[in-house]
Order: structure tokens, then sequence, then C-alpha cells
């Protein structure tokens, strides 16, 4: 029967071309610019790392002003970065299953081949753990080892992009760069990643891509590297040198663990405390013991990734989707009683009203579908319009789940056009017109 | 195959009552044709409305094939109408977008009926109405007479027990109406009972028994000159005198 509804239904909509074809571009138009906003929503407020998500921690201690809360604003947080000298001290711990500080700097690559010119790339200066614990993925070779941490050791991860540029592409490990003036061997190069919101650093942009190459972080010291990121001190112990820089009160490091089990949590979250307590001995940590364990859905909810704009324009999208299948109800109320003469013939060979109100509805569900997938085809082009506007790259794209989102609204809005007029046109009095037909 | 007792239809808008059938009592048998006459706004129409359950009824008693139908839901009025009533009308009523198979194909739709069990119950109406060669046609493509030997296949492919026929030859000339009125024969001859509203005498005449209603009423005028108001019989008889 539902075979043979969508054939009714089709040639329904075969019949008046021009009135069909306004009630697909309406739909089209509104399942457009909601599924395009839909998925900027989605990509800001999804989850980037599921698998994971609830044993990756971002580390929070308040090494602030004693004086002077870190925010104004909510005075019980604490800084949202730590500094140099207390991740060096954390990083101590064995309890992690994985752990890592981290900053963004810019790098000079000099590439082997004379004829090119050499060009700054955005770097992360990290720790061997960072590529195991984010599940970075990997076209070939790997990360680098833990050992490679502690000399440091010139090895480095470059992005596929990189490696084009570089290399030429291909398999690249082993081969070798020069980075400012060291000469680094190349340990892996990335496979596609784009982590969505790039919730290892939202500090430095949620919508940016990962960074080109990787090192490891102690050559924060050999390179003398100022963090390219939010580097904030509430003192004047920055100074002039720069290992006057490493040892100030300056909060720049992001600093992430991997805690599997709640035992774990526990015992970390002792450890820094500690911690604290032990600097609070030597005359640092001057304000309460204030340290955070947020896992990632908490740190994203917290730094707010998800922009208000995002959400208002989603409220607004998909208000329009509204407006536009609600100015459709009359447009398919007047198609629907004008066929009502049809109407009259099939329920007196036997359709219910059930049966004709699911006839009409089937025909609205079919410009709902039909409208939706020109709509997400138009959607496709408006989130490429997007992506060029915030320079990101093709960070919003509709995959499966957005494509499936598409398509549901496209048949909610077919629904909420033709609830009414399928409804008015099953009751029609059938004996009224059939003497009229 | 009809019993109704003392029906009572009435229109009503803002300021007009109008009584279409008053204390209409009648009763149809198995395999009779029946044909009804009488003049516009008499309640033709509304008894064939009534009887093939396109319209409810404000008071009296319908009894369809031996069962009430008086307090039916929508749907189990659906059904019967699919699978015991076929309707003939004087405009056709075929539908324009569906070749001559499809149109036919329309009750069989509502039954559930396999693919194979439809064709060959269409086929064999089409055959039975001699149209077997335009099973591809579209209405338009098709004659006045053509097209209600359409309607007739379509009213008799369900094999239903009761055929309505409102003016069925009414848009048709002289030779096409005799066409139309062998078939509806023919189909009574296998046992289908018919009711059939004409304007035309000549027509009713050919049926077993001629209804004559007035106002809302039944009348019998073979016997006086003068139309007096009746009550159907209820053992056959032509009719009896109030």
């Amino acid at each position: 029967m539902f075979g043979y509804l969508i054939r009714i239904a089709l040639l329904s909509l075969r019949r008046n071309p021009v009135l069909s074809t306004l009630l697909i571009a309406a739909i089209a138009l509104g399942v457009a610019v909601s599924t395009a906003f839909v998925t900027v929503y989605y990509v800001y407020s999804g989850n980037p790392i599921p698998s994971k998500s609830e044993s990756l921690f971002y580390v929070q201690m308040d090494s602030w002003d004693p004086n002077r809360p870190y925010s104004r604003r909510r005075p019980e947080l604490p800084p949202e970065q730590i500094t140099y000298r207390d991740m060096q001290g954390i990083m101590a711990s064995d309890i992690p299953t994985y752990h890592s500080g981290m900053f963004v700097a810019g790098l000079t690559i000099h590439p082997p081949d004379a004829g090119q010119r050499p060009f700054r790339e955005r770097a992360r200066m990290c720790f061997a753990d960072f590529f195991p614990m984010f599940e970075v993925p990997f076209a070939y070779g790997g990360g680098w080892g833990r050992e490679s941490d502690r000399g440091p050791e010139p090895v480095v991860v470059i992005d596929a992009a990189t490696n084009d540029r570089v290399f030429g592409g291909g398999d690249s490990v082993g081969k070798t760069l020069r980075i400012e003036d060291r000469v680094f061997t190349v340990a892996g190069v990335l496979a596609p990643w784009r982590p969505s919101p790039r919730y290892y650093d939202p500090h430095n942009g949620p919508n940016q891509k990962p960074e080109a190459i990787y090192i490891p972080f102690e050559f924060v010291r050999e390179f003398e590297v100022y963090p390219g990121g939010n580097h904030l001190i509430w003192d004047d112990s920055d100074g002039n040198t720069f290992e006057e820089h490493l040892t100030s009160e300056g909060v720049w490091i992001q600093m992430w663990v991997q805690l599997d089990t709640p035992e774990q949590r526990q015992a970390y979250a002792d450890f820094l405390d500690a911690y604290v307590m032990e600097q609070k001995k030597l005359g640092r940590f001057g304000r309460p013991l204030n340290n955070r364990l947020l896992d990632v859905m908490q740190w994203l909810r917290h730094r707010e990734v998800v922009p208000e704009e995002a959400t208002g324009m989603l409220v607004i999208s998909l208000l329009f989707l509204l407006v536009c299948a609600v100015n459709l109800i009359g447009i398919l109320l007047g198609k629907f009683l004008a066929r009502a003469p049809e109407v009259g013939v099939r329920r007196a060979l036997g359709a219910s009203r059930t049966s004709v109100f699911l006839q009409h509805i089937v025909e609205c569900q079919l410009i709902g579908v039909i409208g939706g997938l020109f709509g997400l085809g138009l959607s496709a082009l408006v989130l490429r319009l997007i992506n060029r506007l915030l320079d990101n790259s093709g960070q919003f794209g509709l995959d499966l789940p957005m494509v499936a989102a598409g398509i549901g609204l496209s048949l909610v809005a077919g629904l909420v056009a033709g609830l009414y007029p399928a409804w008015r046109v099953c009751r029609v009095a059938p004996a009224i017109h059939l003497k009229l037909q | 195959m009809i019993e109704m007792d003392a029906i009572r239809k009435i229109y009503r808008t803002q300021h007009v009552e109008t009584h279409a059938l008053t204390d209409f009592t009648i009763t149809i048998d198995d395999g009779e044709f029946v044909s009804v006459m009488g003049p516009s706004g008499s309640g033709k129409t509304t008894l064939l409305n009534i009887a093939g359950l396109l319209d409810t009824f404000e008071h009296g008693r319908y009894l369809l094939d031996g069962e009430d139908v008086s307090r039916l839901s929508d749907r189990q009025m659906s059904a019967i109408r699919n699978q015991k009533i076929g309707f003939i009308f004087q405009s056709f009523n075929l539908i324009p977008d569906l070749n001559v198979f499809d149109n036919v194909d329309v009750p069989l739709r509502y039954r559930g009926m396999k693919g194979n069990e439809r064709r060959a119950a269409i086929n064999k109406a089409l055959e039975v109405v001699g149209l077997s060669a335009r099973t591809k046609h579209y209405p338009a493509q098709l004659s006045g007479g053509q097209q209600q030997r359409v309607a007739v296949a379509r009213a008799l492919v369900g094999t239903p027990s009761l055929i309505l026929a409102d003016e069925p030859t009414g848009n048709l000339d002289s030779a096409m109406a005799n066409d139309v009125m062998d078939l509806l024969e023919t189909i009574n001859n296998m046992e289908t009972t018919i009711v059939m509203v004409t304007h035309e005498p000549e027509l009713a005449a050919r049926a077993q028994r001629r209804l004559h209603l007035l106002d809302g009423r039944l009348i019998d005028l073979e016997a006086d000159d003068r139309p007096t108001p009746l009550v159907a019989r209820t053992d056959g008889s032509p009719s009896a005198r109030v």
C-alpha cells in the first residue's frame, strides 16, 4: 500500500509542476539553512573523542595572585593554564596512563630541497604521550618514544600537508628536515585528523586545524621558544631572560592526563593536592587549594566552546524552517481541497478517512524528502561558504548524522505543513462531491 | 439486501431545514434490480448516499445484508463500501491521472489484495465491459460511453453484492445508454442487487421494480394519477398504500 501511496503522490506532484516546484523549493530553502546551522552547532557541541572523553582530564591548579582571583567574574575558578615549573613537577607523576604538557609556538622549517624557501609553521611542543593519549592517527610511522622526551631527541611528527610541501608526500619516516637550527628526523606523518572542536587547546581557537608539526617539549629550552598562544602572568617574575620566563609564575601550558579508573583519578587528585601543599610550604600557591580535573566535555562546556552565535543561529534557522513549513499549510490546503471530488470517489470505493489522511501525509512527506534532498545540496554549499568565512578549511561538513538530521528536518517540515490540510481533506463529506465532479 | 425502517434525513443550514427523506421505509431483496425515479430534490441521491454508507441519517434503522449499519465506525463503513457495494455515477467520476487499468484497480487497492489477484480481477472486469484492449488509455482518451463502461468495471471488480447507480446514463446518448443498461442487466443476472436512479422512464421500465420518490417519500404512481405517499413493502410485492 505504501508503494501505491507514493505513486499517487508522484502523480499528484506531476499534475501541477509549477506549484510542486514552489512547495519543494520552500522546503529546500528551509532545510538548507537549518541543516547548515544544525551542523555548525553539532560540530561545536559534539564529543570530539567519544571513546575516551570520560578518561581524559584537563588539569587546573590555582597558582594565581593570592590577592586577586584569576577571574573577577567567577572568582572560584583557577587559571586555565599552568606554569612551566608546575608542569615539570606534575609530569614526574607515574599515576596517569598518559600525560602531556603542551603549548603552541611558531617555528621555522627549512626544507631539505635548497630550492624551497624556509617557512613558519604552527608547532605543538608536547610529550610522547600526546599521540596515544589523543588517539592521533598516522599515515606513516608514529609518535616518538618517551625516551626521546628526555634528551630531547630531534624527532618530529608532521601533518600530511607539511609532508606534501616538504617531501612531496609519501612515506617520509626517517627523512630529515631542519627546524630552527636543528635537523630533525621524521618519526611519523599524520593521517587526516580534524578533532572538532579542537578540544586539547581551545584557548587558541577551537575551530583551528591541528598544528603542522609536533616536536618534543623540552626543545623549548634549546630554541628558547615563547608560547604562540595565551601567556598570562600576575606578578613581575617573568624577567628579561628566557630562564626567568621558564621559572616565572606565568601560565601558558595546557596539561592533559589520561586516568582510566576511579582509583587512578582519586590517586592523581591526591597527588595534585600533595604537590600544591608542598609548593605552599615553598611560599607559592597563596590562594586556597583549588585543583580541578575536568573531563573533555566538562572542559568544553567550561570553555563555552559553543559560541552564543551558533546557538542563536541554530534557533533562528529552525524558526526559519518552521516559517517555511507554516507558509505551505495554506498552499497545501488549497491543493488538497481542490481534489475533494477525487477524495469523494476514493471514499466511495472503500478508502477510510485514515487511508485518505495517510495518502495526503505521504504526499507531504514526499515533498519534504525531495525538498530535503535539494536542501542538503544547498546546505553543503552554505557550509562551504561558512568554512570559507571562518577560514578553517572544511571543519563544517555534512557527515552521515547530519544528512540524517537534514532528512529528519525535512520530514518534520513536511509533517508540519501537511498535518492540517491532510486532516481537513480526510474530513470532507464524500457525498457532497460525488455529484459535482 | 437493504432494509430501511423509518429513515429520516434532514439537511440543515443556518436558516433552512430540508427534509430529504421522511420516515422512509423500504426493503430490497437480494438480486433485485430496482429503479428509483422522482423529480429533482425528491431524495433519490440522498437515498443512494445513505444506502451506500456515504451519508448519515437522523432517525431510523438501516440493515445492509442483515447487519445494522447505523452505528458503525468510519473504518467499518469503508470496509463495507469496499467489499459489498459498487458505485456508478452520472459523470463517471474516473480519476483523470490514472489509466483504465489503474482506475479499475482503485477499490482493490483498499482491500489489500495481492498484485496477481488484482490483475486477474481487473482483466476479468474489463472483459465483461468489453474494454480489455484499452487498459492503458486515460479517461480523456475515451468516449463518454467507454468511460462509463470503465466506471461499471470499477464498480463490479470487487464482486459486490449491491451496485448503486446514480443516473448512470444521464450523460450518454441513447445508444450508449442502452449499452450501459445491457451491462447492468448482465451484472444483475449474476445475482447482484442493483439500485438505479434515473430520470428516464423507458430505462426505469427495464428494472424489475420501480420506485417513485416525492419530497422524501415513496409514492405510487401506478395506482393513481395523483402521487400518494407510500410505505414500501417488506414482502416483495410492488408497494403498499398508506
